[in-house]
Formats: C-alpha cells, structure tokens, sequence
C-alpha cells in the first residue's frame, strides 16, 4: 500500500486547557487504532484540566487551595506535581513560584508535564513517533510520517504568524513563555511586579514540565539575571531568548 | 507582500495539519505529502497543500469538534469572546455530495469560517472543498500591518547590522511550532467554524 518512505498517521487538534492540542501521529498503524490512541491521549488531557484548572471551581487545585481538601487526600497526580513544583521552586532559586499571584496555580508547570506524560504514554502504546503540541508546549519523538526528524518553529515574539528560530530533532522537549500575549503578566515573585527583560524564553530539554517551569521561571527572572541562570544549566539544557529590545540569545549549540 | 507571504506561509503547517483532520482515515498518502507542501512559499489565497490531498471517500466517522472548550468553565481567556458567527459561502454547489462510498464527482466550494478576534486583530479561515475533501485552507487577517506589524519592522531598522544577532524572521519546513498559543487558539477556532458549516 504505502511505501516506505510514506507512512499515512494521523492529525488531529481538540480545544482543551484553554488552548489547542495538536496531535501528530505518525506510526505506521491502522487508522482506527491511531484514532483510539488520540482519543485517549485527549481524555487524559481532559481529566488534567478538570483537576490541575484554576478556573474550575470544584477542580482538585481550587480546593486545595480553598483549604477544602487536605493534601493527604489529593490524587496522586497532585502530590506528584506539588512535590516537582517545590523541587522547582529551589532549583529556579524561588522564581518558579506556584503562589507567585497570591493562590496556588501551578499552571506553569502542569500544562508541559501534562504533554510530556501524554507522550511517554504514545511511547509506550508503542507510537515512538510522534508530536505533542499542547498551546505551544511541544514534545516530539521519532521522525515524521515522512520520516524525517521534526522541526519545530519557535514563534517570533512580534509577529505571531512567523517564527524567529527552528529546531530539529528526534526526541526534543521545546517549551516557550513569552509576555507577548499576555502582556507583562509573569511576576517576579520576590519583587511582586512584573518582570521586563525578556520578550520571550524558549527551553529545549528532556522533559517537557521542566522546560516549561524553566522558562517561565527566566521569564520571571527577567534580564539579563535569566540569561546567566539558563547558562548554568547543565546539558542537555539549551535555551534562546528574545530580549526587549529584539536580540536572540541562545546556547551555543542549539539542536 | 513579504510580509503576506510569512504570514501565510508561518501558518502553512498548522493548515496542513488541520487539513488532514477532515481527511483522517483513508487520506492515503496525504499526511506524508502536508510536510514538503508546508515549506513552499504559499501566495495569499494560495493553496498551501498543491496535490497533498488525494480524491478519496467519504469523510471520517471521528469528529474533530472540540469537546472539553465548550464548557462553560473553561479557562476565559480574551480571544474568546465571540466573534461574528456569520459564514459565507461561495462556489459553484451549496452542498457536497454525502452518501456514496465512491468518490463522488469533484464539486468545488468554498466555506468561510467566523471571524475570530485575537490580540492582532481578527482572523478568518477559509476551507475549500472537493466534495466533501477539504483540500485548501487559507487565513485571512493575519498581521500584515497594523501596530504589531510596525512595531516589528521598527526593531528590525533599529538594530539592523548591531553586534548582536538581531530577531530575524524564518519560514521553513515546519512541524509544528512552540510559543503560538494565541494564533494557534484563534485560527483553529475559525477553522473549525468553517468545517462545522461545510
């Protein structure tokens, strides 16, 4: 049927979190079984958000932070990613900070570990090819259905419909936090203001979670005390950065 | 017109990806043939997937419509607010052939999603159709001037040929694209206002 150079996958986006996934499938499967898998991968989304939302008031997040569900009673899932949010809060020396608007939102984090989980899990319902894209928080593995390695483009911080950086690679976790949306809208939360600096930090790593609590946390850290705390980062960690004043700064070697 | 071919050519993956999604099952070789596609400089009003969508069978039982958005809990994030939830339709059937297996006989269309307002402006998605194929996909509305637009080429004069590398703009291949929340929201949000009304 198809040759080899060309196997069919399968794409599929669905509005969840607040934002769009996309989902690139690109095993050589039948089509129903790679439908299945995305619907699973979707529900596991969904089930994130009914319980990670700031927005959802009976969400796990809300009321914990309520004082309505003692810690001991949480999922799993929660105390797993409270634990990893503390263990960030240290190691980002207190920039990633899940009470940095005054209530527990550990936005920051979940989205990319949500992505991240949802693409061990094609891993090991043996789709080892694939990219996750949740709101811009991307996780590939493998190669395309073309088969070659995938190429992410990193969004330019003034112009939403270009891209000022590409990446390629086979197994690549790519997380971007940028005040170009929101405004100035992550706080340095030793200072309780805004930070400036940074237009826009992308992190490249192993785990996309992490890559996303590090930007965030650069982002917060703004200029140039981000720059000298991604650069401290150990391999395989890499990063590039758009400063206010429109200057890319990025790792030496970026993949 | 530079800028009108980034902007619609930065857009060229997601189209294709979301191209597919009407095409899913039985698109053959479709999906690999959207990447090559994607990388080709695309004219405004362009087709973005020149022969990436094979003549096939009926659409696929699997729906795309988001499911978890609709709720009303959902995260309200500005570019939600609805926008104009018209459609225009143009072409030469109103509506595509839907009951044979075989491929039914080419009937060109074109829907024309909700303008949906974002942080640029607002954009508009237009699908065209092959029987019931998607096999276009293009934007209308993207930034192509506008504060956000000045702002940029503003930086780009202003440190032009300084020691350090400047913020350049790139079009490739793409895959799939990281930080594009606000774009991605608002384009997959009239594209499927298109597809809903197709």
């Amino acid at each position: 049927m198809s040759s080899a150079a060309a196997r069919p996958g399968l794409r599929r986006v669905e509005q969840i979190m607040g934002t769009a996934i996309s989902l690139d499938l690109a095993d050589d499967l039948p089509t129903a079984t790679l439908h299945e898998l995305a619907e699973r991968t979707f529900d596991w989304l969904r089930t994130v958000d009914a319980r990670f939302s700031t927005y959802r008031d009976d969400s796990e997040v809300c009321r914990l932070d309520r004082g309505e569900l003692p810690v001991a009673e949480a999922s799993a899932d929660l105390r797993a990613v409270l634990e990893r949010c503390a263990d960030l809060w240290t190691s980002t020396d207190g920039f990633f900070d899940v009470y940095a608007t005054g209530r527990l939102d550990p936005s920051g984090y979940v989205k990319g570990w949500a992505a991240q989980v949802a693409s061990d899990r094609l891993v090991a319902a043996g789709v080892p090819n694939h990219c996750v894209n949740a709101g811009g928080d991307v996780r590939v593995r493998g190669r395309t259905a073309a088969g070659e390695p995938w190429r992410i483009g990193v969004r330019h911080p003034w112009d939403p419909a270009a891209t000022c950086l590409v990446l390629t690679g086979t197994d690549l976790a790519v997380a971007t936090s940028g005040v170009y949306e929101r405004g100035h809208h992550v706080v340095d939360p030793r200072r309780g203001a805004p930070a400036a600096g940074l237009r826009s930090v992308t992190v490249v790593g192993p785990d996309l979670g992490e890559a996303d609590a590090y930007a965030t946390a650069a982002v917060a850290m703004g200029a140039p005390s981000g720059i000298t705390w991604l650069d401290r980062l150990p391999p395989p960690w890499r990063h590039a950065v758009v400063t206010d004043d429109a200057r890319l700064l990025h790792s030496r070697t970026l993949p | 017109m530079r800028r009108a071919l980034l902007a619609i050519t930065g857009l060229a993956a997601g189209t294709t990806a979301l191209v597919v999604l009407k095409g899913g099952p039985g698109a053959g070789q479709a999906t690999a043939q959207d990447l090559p596609a994607a990388q080709a400089p695309v004219a405004p009003g362009g087709s973005p997937t020149p022969g990436g969508v094979t003549p096939s069978a009926a659409a696929p039982s699997v729906s795309a419509t988001p499911g978890a958005s609709a709720k009303p809990s959902a995260k309200p994030s500005p570019d939600r607010r609805p926008a104009s939830r018209g459609s225009t339709r143009t072409g030469t059937t109103p509506a595509a052939p839907k009951t044979t297996t075989k491929a039914p006989k080419p009937t060109t269309r074109t829907v024309t999603g909700s303008s949906v307002s974002y942080k640029y402006g607002s954009l508009q998605v237009r699908i065209t159709l092959s029987g019931t194929r998607i096999v276009d996909a293009t934007a209308t509305g993207m930034p192509l001037g506008g504060q956000s637009g000045q702002r940029s080429d503003d930086v780009q004069a202003r440190y032009s040929g300084s020691s350090g590398e400047v913020v350049a703009k790139q079009s490739a291949d793409l895959s799939t694209v990281s930080g594009a929340t606000y774009t991605s929201t608002a384009y997959q949000r009239s594209l499927q206002a298109a597809i809903d009304k197709a």
